[in-house]
């Protein structure tokens, strides 16, 4: 078969472009492997001669990255959990039941949708701060620091989000109503269809709001950044930028640091490209 | 987006009304209805407690003057907002917000649309071009953006080893006043091609083929079908990742934090996110923060106002 220059070009553009998105990962994971001498070379060395992997042990003796690895999974496992049950649950019956008023509810979370996040994080941050009875607060929320530095603040407010409800609402209204109505005539609770009848139907749904509610959760830095202070509670991202402030040129380091804190999520979305890309399609065109 | 209705309660037509029919369907409408509402309601609250609560929370301290520490609230009137106009770091950010979003996002829509197209057609490695574009979206923008800092430092950086090669002396890419925004937008259109790319690629897919075939026969050449056909048929899809990608960019603040911490050198760098974060968790002036975060709001609803009057109905397909 005669090759076309046309399908060079175009293969050659794409690889070009391939290439400049990929390599700041590469020269991440080189500059991680690189002895001191070489990652302060100049000009840079492109290939180190000897690979250290004694920089990940001693990165983390420089800031507890193990902890904060630790912080990070636990909340993002923490998030997806509770946004699956909460969210398919709220979905079905917004898609599934006729009541009174569930239109208005639909709407109403639609909005909350398009709230952009600095219209609602200051007084977040406040009804944190002033949770009663936490943190040395009393009955009204005054005098401690309520759910700021717990686990609490770090995981309640992002547990749920009204794109997953969306989402789920969106994949249970195609079921067909007669798979429902056969269960309720074979005499099964309203709790058993949703659970054993409906929800095992909408897994890809269910794949794909998992994983985007783990990436958000993994990658989320501001809301972390704003209410914890303790390094114990710290998750990678913000334990990532406070160990930069302080070491400001051990590149090494903090490529060592960089690569535990994007390497989970590369090689999740490696494995399930497909659903983040229906995932975030959807999500585009709806 | 369709609202399909469900078929609620379907009439049973032909069966004749027995007197125990009607009661039964009543009682299974209340057992439906009452699970529907146990099902809603830890939704409905947590969306209460955390979005609807601090929204209106926000829009009430912003008139007000709320002190932190003592706990004391009284009425401000618009005084926030006159304080935060005289603010000259603030209107700064404000300039320096419409420079970043006006550059970082007709670049990389362009770049996005390009690629797209590029890998419409059926080739070899489709999927790993497509992951590759993607990747920089799906991973940590402080960690990546770390790569980049280390990628812009001056001395012994991969960026200016580059350009030395051309011959190129290189800035202090990201102490220059001069140049660190420009950093932040090469970081940011790295960053936010891939996601546009994906939804330009999601809209080229629902074109069918059939619609170049008068093209092909007329012979025109690829650009001339790119321009003739395949721009003006991506019209909705343009203006929603335009619309999307203002969002996101009047709302930038990870990258900016990282790779420019205080604001940049002279603060040159300063984005309304970044005064907001400043103003409410730094200096602790939570009304004028609340004030602040309003008109970045408002900003917000003026851009999709405007961009829904452009779209006219198209947008309501969605």
């Amino acid at each position: 078969m005669r090759v076309k220059p046309s399908r060079v070009l175009l293969h050659l553009i794409l690889a070009i472009g391939a290439l400049i998105m990929i390599v700041p990962f590469a020269w991440m994971l080189i500059s991680s492997l690189k002895s001191h001498a070489e990652i302060s070379a100049y000009p840079p060395v492109i290939w180190p001669t000897e690979w250290v992997w004694s920089n990940y042990p001693n990165a983390m003796g420089f800031a507890p990255f193990g902890t904060y690895f630790r912080n990070s999974l636990l909340i993002a496992v923490g998030h997806t959990v509770i946004n699956l049950a909460l969210a398919t649950m709220a979905g079905y019956a917004l898609a599934r039941v006729p009541f009174r008023g569930r239109s208005l509810i639909f709407m109403a979370i639609l909005a909350t949708m398009m709230i952009p996040t600095y219209t609602k994080i200051v007084p977040q941050y406040l009804i944190a701060k002033g949770m009663p009875f936490f943190g040395g607060n009393d009955y009204l929320g005054r005098g401690g620091f309520g759910w700021l530095d717990s686990w609490w603040v770090l995981i309640v407010p992002g547990a749920l989000t009204p794109f997953a409800i969306f989402m789920f609402r969106q994949f249970y209204l195609s079921l067909p109503a007669e798979l429902e109505e056969a269960a309720r005539i074979d005499g099964m609770g309203e709790f058993a269809i949703f659970g054993k009848v409906m929800t095992p139907l909408v897994k890809p749904a269910i794949a794909t709001v998992a994983l985007i509610t783990f990436e958000n959760s993994w990658n989320n830095f501001l809301w972390p950044l704003i209410v914890t202070t303790r390094d114990d509670l710290r998750v990678i991202q913000v334990g990532l930028a406070a160990f930069q402030q302080v070491e400001k040129t051990e590149w090494a380091y903090l490529m060592a640091g960089s690569t535990l804190a994007t390497i989970p999520m590369i090689v999740l979305f490696l494995f399930t490209q497909r659903y983040f890309v229906q995932g975030f399609a959807t999500a585009g065109i709806k | 987006m369709t609202v399909t209705s469900l078929p609620a309660k379907a009439p049973a037509a032909g069966a004749p009304a027995g007197p125990t029919r009607p009661r039964r369907r009543r009682r299974l409408g209340y057992e439906r209805r009452r699970a529907a509402w146990l099902m809603l309601t830890p939704a409905l609250i947590h969306l209460t407690w955390w979005i609807g609560i601090p929204v209106l929370a926000t829009f009430v301290l912003a008139f007000t003057h709320y002190d932190v520490l003592a706990g004391t609230i009284t009425w401000a009137g618009l005084d926030n907002f006159t304080e935060i106009f005289a603010d000259e770091t603030w209107n700064t950010s404000i300039l320096h917000t419409v420079v970043y979003t006006f550059f970082t996002v007709p670049v990389a829509m362009a770049l996005a649309v390009v690629i797209a197209v590029l890998l419409n057609a059926k080739m070899r490695a489709r999927a790993w071009y497509r992951a590759a574009f993607f990747l920089p979206h799906i991973t940590a923008t402080v960690a990546i953006a770390l790569v980049w800092m280390w990628m812009f430092e001056p001395n012994i950086g991969l960026f200016n080893a580059v350009l030395a090669m051309f011959g190129v002396n290189g800035p202090a890419w990201l102490s220059d006043p001069a140049f660190a925004m420009a950093a932040v937008i090469v970081v940011s259109v790295w960053k936010g091609v891939g996601l546009k790319m994906l939804i330009y690629l999601a809209a080229l897919q629902s074109i069918p083929p059939e619609t170049y075939e008068a093209a092909d026969l007329d012979g025109a050449s690829g650009p001339r079908r790119f321009w003739s056909i395949t721009l003006p048929l991506l019209k909705p899809a343009t203006f929603f990742v335009f619309v999307v990608s203002m969002i996101d960019a009047f709302q930038v603040f990870d990258q900016v934090y990282v790779l420019t911490p205080d604001g940049g050198p002279a603060n040159a760098t300063t984005v309304m996110t970044f005064e907001i974060y400043r103003t409410a968790f730094s200096e602790f002036r939570i009304s004028t923060a609340c004030a602040q975060s309003l008109v970045l709001f408002a900003f917000l609803l003026v851009l999709t106002v405007i961009s829904r009057r452009l779209t006219g109905k198209d947008d309501d397909a969605r």
